[in-house]
Order: C-alpha cells, then sequence, then structure tokens
C-alpha cells in the first residue's frame, strides 16, 4: 500500500512542477497601482501605473484599452528649452527584464481621449494593457485626485 | 571699515528679499485685455485683480499631464496661503486654447477638481486677444501631437510653456516658476517676501 502511494506520488510530481511553472508564467508581467487622473466628460485624461517584469525576458507594452474613452493611447511627455512641455504618442514601450518601469506625471502615461463620462474621485474602472509576451493584462483604476497621491 | 563693509554684504546674502530678488520682468498694467471668465462675465485682465498679488497660470483643459498638475499646485499654493492667513492674493487660470476652452468647459474642469473659486478666476477670450497676452507674458503654446477621431476630427496637444507667474498689485510680472514642477515653499516665501 504505502510503495504504490509513493509510486503514484512519484507520478504526480511532473505535474505539479508544471502547475508551478505555469503560475509564475502568468505573473511573471505584473500592472500595479493604477489611477486614473480625474476629469471632465468630453476632455482628457491619463492612466498611470507601474508595470513589473519578474522574468528573464524584457517585454513591450504595445497598447492599452478602456472603455471610458473614445481613443485610448500610450503617450510620453518630453521637456524642451526655455520651460516648454509637450506630449507625443510613443509605439511601444519595452519593459526591461527584472525591473519596473513606471508610468507616471511628467513622464510616461496612457493617454485617455475623448471620456465618455466624467470620471469623479472614487470611480473605478477595468483597464486592459497589451504586452508583445503576456498578452493582455486586466488592471483595476482608481480615479484619483492629485492632492490624494501627494498625501501618500 | 572694511568688516563692516564684509558684514553688510554677509546680511544682504543672508537677508531674502533684499537686493533685486524680483526684478520686473513684464509690466501689464495699463494694458487691459477683453477675457470672458468661467461665468461667462467679461472682465478686463489684470486691471480687475488690481491691487493684489496675483498667481497665474497658462493651461489648455485638453492637457492631461502637464496643466493638471500646474493646476494642482495653484490649489496647493491657495490652500497654503489659507492655513497663514496671507490675503490679499487672486489666482487667475487662463486658457491659452480658447477654441475649445469655452468659459463652460473651464468651469467644468474647475468644478470636478472641487476647486476653490472665491479667489481664483478661470478666463478665456478671443483668440486674437489671448494669442496678444500670451506674447506680451512670455508664454508660448505651438500645435504639437495630433489624435485623429474615427470621425474624422483632429484634436492637437500644445507644446507649451509650463508656467506659474507671480505678478504684483501693479500688474507687473516679477518671477516666473515652472507650473507643473514648482517648489511650493519658494513661491509661498515670494508672495510673503514681495
Ligand atoms: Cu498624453
Amino acid at each position: 500500500m504505502r510503495i504504490r502511494f509513493i509510486f503514484y506520488s512519484l507520478f504526480l510530481i511532473p505535474f505539479i512542477v508544471n502547475a508551478q511553472q505555469n503560475k509564475n508564467q502568468s505573473s511573471k508581467i505584473e500592472v500595479k497601482d493604477a489611477w486614473i487622473r480625474v476629469s471632465a466628460q468630453g476632455s482628457n485624461t491619463a492612466l498611470f501605473f507601474e508595470v513589473v517584469n519578474n522574468s528573464d525576458k524584457p517585454d513591450t507594452l504595445l497598447a492599452a484599452e478602456s472603455n471610458l474613452a473614445e481613443v485610448v493611447e500610450v503617450h510620453e511627455t518630453f521637456k524642451r528649452e526655455n520651460d516648454m512641455m509637450g506630449m507625443r504618442k510613443v509605439n511601444f514601450v519595452v519593459i526591461p527584464p527584472k525591473s519596473t518601469v513606471k508610468f507616471k506625471p511628467r513622464d510616461l502615461h496612457v493617454m485617455l481621449i475623448k471620456l465618455k463620462s466624467d470620471l469623479k474621485v472614487g470611480d473605478k474602472s477595468e483597464v486592459t494593457l497589451v504586452f508583445k509576451n503576456a498578452g493582455k493584462l486586466k488592471a483595476e483604476a482608481a480615479v484619483r485626485d492629485m492632492q490624494m497621491m501627494m498625501n501618500r | 571699515m572694511q568688516k563692516v563693509l564684509i558684514n553688510c554684504f554677509l546680511i544682504l546674502a543672508l537677508l531674502p528679499g533684499c537686493g533685486n530678488d524680483f526684478p520686473v520682468i513684464e509690466n501689464l498694467g495699463g494694458s487691459n485685455y477683453q477675457l470672458t471668465n468661467q461665468n461667462e462675465k467679461e472682465v478686463l485682465f489684470p486691471d480687475f485683480v488690481k491691487g493684489k498679488t496675483v498667481i497665474a497660470g497658462y493651461i489648455f483643459t485638453n492637457c492631461p499631464d502637464i496643466c493638471p498638475l500646474t493646476t494642482n499646485n495653484m490649489r496647493l499654493i491657495q490652500e497654503r496661503l489659507e492655513k497663514e492667513e496671507v490675503d490679499n492674493v487672486q489666482f487667475v487660470s487662463i486658457s491659452f486654447d480658447p477654441g475649445n476652452d469655452t468659459p463652460g468647459v473651464l468651469k467644468k474642469f474647475a468644478e470636478i477638481r472641487n476647486l476653490d473659486l472665491n479667489n481664483w478666476t478661470f478666463l478665456t477670450g478671443d483668440k486674437p486677444v489671448v494669442d496678444k497676452l500670451m506674447k506680451h507674458v512670455g508664454v508660448v503654446a505651438v500645435p504639437g501631437d495630433s489624435t485623429v477621431f474615427p470621425s474624422g476630427k483632429v484634436s492637437y496637444y500644445y507644446i507649451h510653456t509650463d508656467r506659474i507667474q507671480l505678478i504684483d498689485s501693479e500688474g507687473r510680472i516679477r518671477k516666473n516658476y515652472p507650473g507643473s514642477s514648482i517648489n511650493i515653499d519658494e513661491i509661498i516665501n515670494d508672495i510673503k517676501s514681495l
């Protein structure tokens, strides 16, 4: 009986290991601390978050999806001479291995263009980030005021 | 005598507000720009705030990052001044995108952020007037990247001067700050020692 148990247990090991690997696979890219800046219907706003790459391979953010806005694009804010600031679309953002890329104010952001409704503090919405390797990852983003960010 | 002189220099160097901390950058006093506030009321800038220290910010509401930061920094300044019981300061946010920023859009922009408009005015106006004012205050805004909507409509994002200005009670610009990354302590001290 005991021998039979050991025999079957041994037989199960590869499955257990495999399941463990699958779990690691799905958590290789993590999207954390997603938040959206408060803004009015018809206007634009930005979505911010952190992407953690736990794996040994780079991944690439290709796009973002949200049903809050008519158009959703990946953007970056840039600085020019004489205190000039601008913003432009970026086609992809590489997330290097074993690193975190922060999408934050005055930097990278997902631009939500032409909001379908008012976004007030406390509202929540699901957003989707599309990665080349990890595929589509969903995250819940909370609408926040900058005031709250500073007090954190 | 030499020692006295050195001491004088030391004192001058240590005293904030001494020397020429706030040279007049530009004089808006006497110029009257006819603008419209968020309640569709016509005002003459800077005449309507004459006699008050003015904190001016330059924005467009389609801006998702820099201009909300500038606006939030003005709110932080407003809150600090209230806490420290400094009064006679007026806040003015002026849009350089009057085509999109109607009084109603500006009102909504302020409302959704719960801004205290007791001593804060949002301004827009006819494009030629706004353009002339921007030139006068030294704020540059040029259309940059754009978004094309499914409808075919195009919306431009300005590359613009990131600016908050300190204007004295006579309508003279006395100091420029980077609006989205302004040091709040610095401007609070400047307001007090102007
Ligand atoms: Cu953007």
